[in-house]
């Protein structure tokens, strides 16, 4: 991602922004008294107040630079759902044995924090572009831990269609205690760590953009005509990645897929640290470029404002 | 009520909000742009469209509406950049013992959700105004003991501690915020308990930050310390500013503490989810009723005071 672009604000403070990161770190893990975390409820305790810091104070320091930012919405534990279909299966048992039935997807997710905005954020490349080839999975989606059950068709942004603040930002993503660094870790599975982050990042941001769509009215028949375009950032408090996805197309559907030649694109970075360790009232090791990433996601805007 | 918490504190209530605050809110420098329409939006995000419910329910608007005030409020700093400055504490534990005509009184617990500022707020009241509560005599209720209804507890140390650690930059407790979102009525606390509750623990962060700078022997301070508090519970708003004068508070004479309560401040009328139909025509189409923008603007002034 580029530098914001020169001329258009002044020179960006990056003693200021780190302040107040550490400030906002420290608080929630030093200076406030708290009692222990509960039994594995760690992200509670200290990440999760961390993060709702960070971006309520950036977010406010930034505004007068994005515009955009001055007019979002900020929301706290929202829900994001989605509901499509996507290939098709034949029924195994009952009444309706051996019909073809199109297979069902619902994602219900529930991010730490998002930001919402009046306006879509700029494409990053054409709507018709072809960036790789999506792999084929052969077998049923039940067999995978996401997809097990499918309980309520909903679509949801984080609120209603009457709101002018339609369209997503960027959502703020915090990895639950069952899959943190440590565990992986000692379970000889390190390789697996990423794939945490891009999972979620994914799968949220697919819910996201496509549910903002479906609020404008386009479905799996009337495919979209403009990308949807929205960020996220996941982390578990101390490693923080970043995604930024496209969405091109909402027609997955067995019909409908046969003769689309759009595919949605997302893009991701590692999980990076943005501190060592925090110690005795400081923070040691502190990673400005994290901060200028997480900076840089927050000043995205369409290109007139 | 209101008038208990004032003797246990040794206060003296002035009504309406103090003259410093008052001036922010007549000030249009001082506004948001466009803010009536950002504050309905505000409501009407917490009010209807924050769940796929159809009416979602007070633990959860009240919350929202809170958070998204705030956020409106935080969008000022683009114009003060003090106001980054500032820090919200959630969960925060405050312990202050004070003790009042021979019986031991305590403040303690988590109770609400405090701003922190790096500057404190510059006292409210001029000096003579200060000297005049001398003359006041605090109200009792004889035969009543004024420590009715209060919970009696062994006490084992006597604890004061602001709830962070030393060194802490924010370190000036700037406004706490109350929201009594429990969905039954008979939880929630009534809007003369909320005041006195509010007006109690303003006072308790006030003793606990004045026996941190100033030490723990009773004495009038030089520096009053002002706290704000904010009590609502997602439709009605209180309003106070309290000011620490003195901590000498086994008797009850001398100087008193002031507090300045702006009670019952309503932000809309009512606000209908589904609209109410009578004999199929449409009486009340849905939307929020009654709005009142002086409300936010009070809520402004408060967030901005110290800074501006």
């Amino acid at each position: 991602a580029a530098k914001p672009p020169a001329g258009a604000a002044p020179y960006l403070d990056i003693g200021e922004l780190r302040s107040l990161a550490c400030d906002a770190l420290l608080q929630e893990s030093f200076y406030q008294n708290k009692k222990r975390p509960f039994l594995y409820r760690d992200q509670d305790h200290t990440p999760g107040p961390f993060l709702t810091q960070l971006v309520s104070t950036l977010a406010a320091f930034l505004c007068g630079r994005n515009p955009l930012l001055a007019a979002s919405s900020l929301d706290l534990k929202p829900e994001v759902n989605y509901y499509w279909h996507h290939g098709e299966e034949v029924v195994v048992h009952g009444h309706r044995k051996g019909r073809v039935d199109p297979v069902r997807f619902q994602i219900d997710d529930h991010p730490h924090l998002q930001i919402r905005v009046p306006k879509q954020l700029p494409e990053f490349v054409p709507l018709e572009s072809d960036l790789g080839d999506v792999p084929v999975i052969d077998h049923k989606p039940s067999k995978l831990p996401l997809f097990k059950k499918q309980y309520e068709n909903k679509v949801f942004i984080g609120s209603k269609a009457a709101d002018p603040c339609c369209y997503g930002h960027t959502q703020f993503h915090l990895i639950p205690d069952k899959l943190k660094r440590e565990r992986f870790v000692r379970a000889n599975l390190e390789d697996q760590i990423e794939v945490v982050y891009r999972a979620n990042g994914i799968a949220s941001l697919f819910a996201w953009t496509a549910a903002q769509a479906m609020y404008q009215g386009f479905w799996s028949e009337a495919d979209v005509t403009r990308p949807f375009v929205s960020q996220a950032v996941v982390t578990d408090g101390k490693y923080f990645a970043f995604f930024c996805y496209q969405l091109n197309t909402l027609a997955l559907t067995v019909e409908t897929i046969q003769n689309n030649p759009r595919k949605n694109i997302c893009w991701g970075t590692d999980s990076k640290p943005l501190y060592d360790v925090v110690e005795d009232g400081s923070v040691k090791g502190f990673n400005d470029e994290v901060l200028l990433q997480l900076v840089r996601f927050l000043l995205n805007r369409p290109k007139e404002l | 009520g209101v008038r208990q918490a004032q003797w246990l504190t040794k206060t003296k209530l002035v009504e309406g909000l103090p003259p410093s605050v008052l001036s922010i809110i007549d000030n249009p420098a001082h506004q948001l742009e466009g803010h009536e329409e950002r504050v309905k939006r505000a409501i009407s995000h917490a009010r209807f469209w924050d769940t796929m419910e159809v009416a979602p329910r007070r633990e959860h608007y009240c919350p929202v509406l809170f958070e998204d005030l705030i956020h409106l409020c935080r969008l000022m700093s683009a114009k003060y950049p003090s106001l980054t400055k500032r820090m919200l504490a959630r969960n925060y534990k405050i312990s202050a013992t004070w003790e009042r005509e021979s019986i031991l009184l305590q403040v303690r617990g988590l109770n609400g959700i405090l701003m922190n500022s790096m500057a404190p707020i510059p006292p409210v009241a001029s000096k003579e105004e200060i000297l005049a509560t001398e003359e006041h005599v605090l109200e009792t209720f004889y035969p009543i003991s004024p420590t009715i209804d209060l919970q009696e507890v062994n006490v084992y140390k006597e604890l004061n501690d602001t709830g962070f650690r030393d060194g802490y930059p924010y370190s000036h407790p700037h406004t706490l915020f109350f929201l009594e979102s429990a969905n039954v009525r008979t939880d929630r606390f009534r809007p003369e308990q909320l005041r006195a509750k509010m007006l109690m623990f303003a006072f308790g962060n006030a003793l606990a930050k004045a026996k941190v700078l100033y030490g723990n022997d009773p004495k009038v301070l030089e520096q009053p310390i002002v706290v704000q508090s904010i009590g609502t519970d997602g439709q009605l708003f209180q309003f106070m500013v309290f000011q620490l004068n003195t901590t000498d508070l086994v008797s009850s004479d001398g100087i008193k503490n002031l507090v300045w309560i702006d009670p019952d401040q309503n932000l809309y009328e009512k606000a209908q989810c589904i609209p109410e139909v009578k004999k199929r025509v449409v009486t009340k189409p849905a939307g929020i009723y009654g709005f009142q923008p002086d409300t936010f603007k009070k809520f402004l002034a408060l967030y901005l005071h110290g800074t501006v």
